[in-house]
């Protein structure tokens, strides 16, 4: 064991009955001007909550499995393909995805990148104000609802435009595959995203104020494409109004 | 406090199954939190704040609910099915036209894992718009993205398993996506489905990963995501001022 130097800041005084035991750094562990204490027994409030929510979900539940059935069809067939074949809803976006461009970039090079970037926004967003409040700040609630109606309208627009006018098709031939379904989406959805960032720069936004677009941009076009996924692409992967596909095919059968 | 009910509280055999008494006083409540095995997750006292059904909304509570129905209902329904190609379709056919409260079942389970995943979405939108995610909790938001993940997971697998026509190109849909990826994609899609096509190696992992991989996993990696909810000083509106 190492020895304790001698020297000590606060030596020890046989004429005082107190001496200096510890230095402890950080806040008082006492409540001294804390404000009243806002604390509850968890026992039986919490157990109580938790038991209603535990009625509630089963409830809903109950419901919904006496509504509907769970769909069934006919046996597996791998030589007879469905029209259209459809991914689970939770994966339509990203099938809705793979119509838009090359499916190296759809399928895999911008999931990988959603989720290292939703993995990362703590680290790049490590400021402690501001947490445990909804959107933080009255700019921040703003924000948000500026960036959802911005993608609600920004989205919609890039599918009908390129379902209107694929680069793909339209440069078949005259530039290579890499430009056209590579390059030209990626550009094109990464400008998308980039545009509410860009504007905001001269608010001089707070790194909170820049994850909120960002997620938000990120959660809304993940909404929009699973919803043109799932509700309103009909047999041949085409474009269809829900209550208006061919074939007496309905979306709710692929749940 | 009934007389009755301190003989009862003060039985050798109540004592035995619980290490507290009737939890009408402070020391009681809070022996209640530290000395039972369901509610010892949950800290003894909590803030008002936290407690809040706007600030929350019990997202992530009712994930674990919902969590443990599919676990139950899952576990039954492994009961009637067989993972083969000849037999699968057959015990879903028989479960819901043979079995009392068949249809039933499969319903709350099929429901469940849409409602599930739904919930995990709710959850995460909910934890970064209250900025809860940021330090000392940006770990825990790690884990999240990871249980998210599997909820994918244990939901995509499951969707294979009543091998019809639905589940069949659903999953060939699905898994084409992975041999996208290049150098490593056809081999990761070989691996996930034991085979160059979907057939019964495929039907097999998926079962193995539906009924025992993920679930544990999602079990496991629930346990580190509240224990660090707790650690982490419990609710980030907590410290908000």
């Amino acid at each position: 064991m190492a020895q304790v130097p001698n020297k000590v800041a606060f030596p020890k005084d046989g004429a005082k009955t107190y001496s200096l035991v510890e230095l402890v750094k950080g806040a008082p562990t006492v409540m001294v001007e804390k404000g009243p204490d806002n604390t509850v027994f968890s026992f039986p409030v919490v157990a109580l909550l938790e038991l209603l929510l535990v009625l509630g979900v089963s409830a809903l539940l109950l419901l919904m499995s006496l509504a509907r059935n769970a769909p069934l069809e006919e046996f597996a067939n791998p030589t007879l393909t469905t029209d259209p074949a459809k991914a689970p809803w939770y994966f339509m976006g990203l099938q809705e995805m793979l119509e838009h461009g090359h499916p190296t970039l759809m399928a895999v090079v911008l999931p990988t990148v959603m989720v290292l970037f939703v993995m990362a926004i703590p680290y790049l967003d490590n400021d402690r104000r501001g947490s445990g409040r909804w959107f933080t700040s009255p700019r921040g609630r703003k924000l948000t609802w500026n960036t959802t109606l911005y993608a609600l309208l920004a989205m919609p627009a890039f599918i009908l435009l390129d379902n209107a006018f694929p680069p793909r098709e339209l440069l078949r031939g005259m530039a290579p595959d890499f430009i056209a379904q590579f390059a030209i989406p990626a550009v094109v959805m990464g400008l998308i995203v980039a545009a509410p960032v860009l504007a905001l720069r001269r608010q001089r936004p707070t790194m909170r104020e820049v994850m909120l677009v960002l997620f938000t941009m990120l959660f809304v076009s993940a909404i929009v494409f699973t919803v043109t996924g799932f509700f309103f692409r009909g047999p041949g992967f085409r474009l269809y109004w829900p209550w208006d596909m061919p074939g007496g095919y309905s979306p709710f059968d692929n749940l | 406090m009934p007389t009755w009910i301190e003989s009862i509280t003060r039985s050798r055999l109540w004592r035995s199954f619980f290490r507290h008494g009737w939890p009408d006083n402070p020391l009681d409540r809070s022996l209640v939190m530290t000395s039972n095995i369901f509610f010892h997750l949950h800290p003894v006292k909590m803030n008002r704040k936290s407690l809040r059904v706007t600030y929350s909304f019990g997202l992530g509570v009712m994930v674990v609910i919902v969590f443990g129905i599919l676990s139950l209902t899952g576990l039954l329904l492994m009961f009637y099915y067989t993972p083969a190609i000849e037999h699968a379709y057959s015990n879903v056919v028989r479960l819901q036209t043979q079995v009392p409260f068949g249809q039933l079942l499969r319903n709350l389970h099929r429901w469940g894992a849409h409602l599930m995943v739904i919930l995990v979405v709710l959850h995460m939108a909910r934890v970064f718009y209250t900025g809860a995610y940021k330090p000392p909790r940006e770990f825990n938001w790690v884990v999240g993205v990871v249980l998210l993940l599997l909820t994918l997971g244990a939901s995509f697998t499951g969707y294979l398993l009543p091998w019809d026509q639905l589940a069949y190109w659903a999953i060939t849909v699905g898994t084409s996506v992975a041999g996208y990826a290049p150098l490593v994609g056809s081999q990761a899609r070989l691996f996930l489905l034991g085979g160059p096509e979907i057939g019964q190696e495929a039907l097999t992992r998926f079962y193995a990963l539906h009924v025992m991989l993920i679930p544990a996993a999602i079990v496991l990696v629930t346990s580190l995501h509240l224990w660090r909810v707790r650690k982490d000083g419990g609710l980030a509106a907590n410290d908000a001022d």
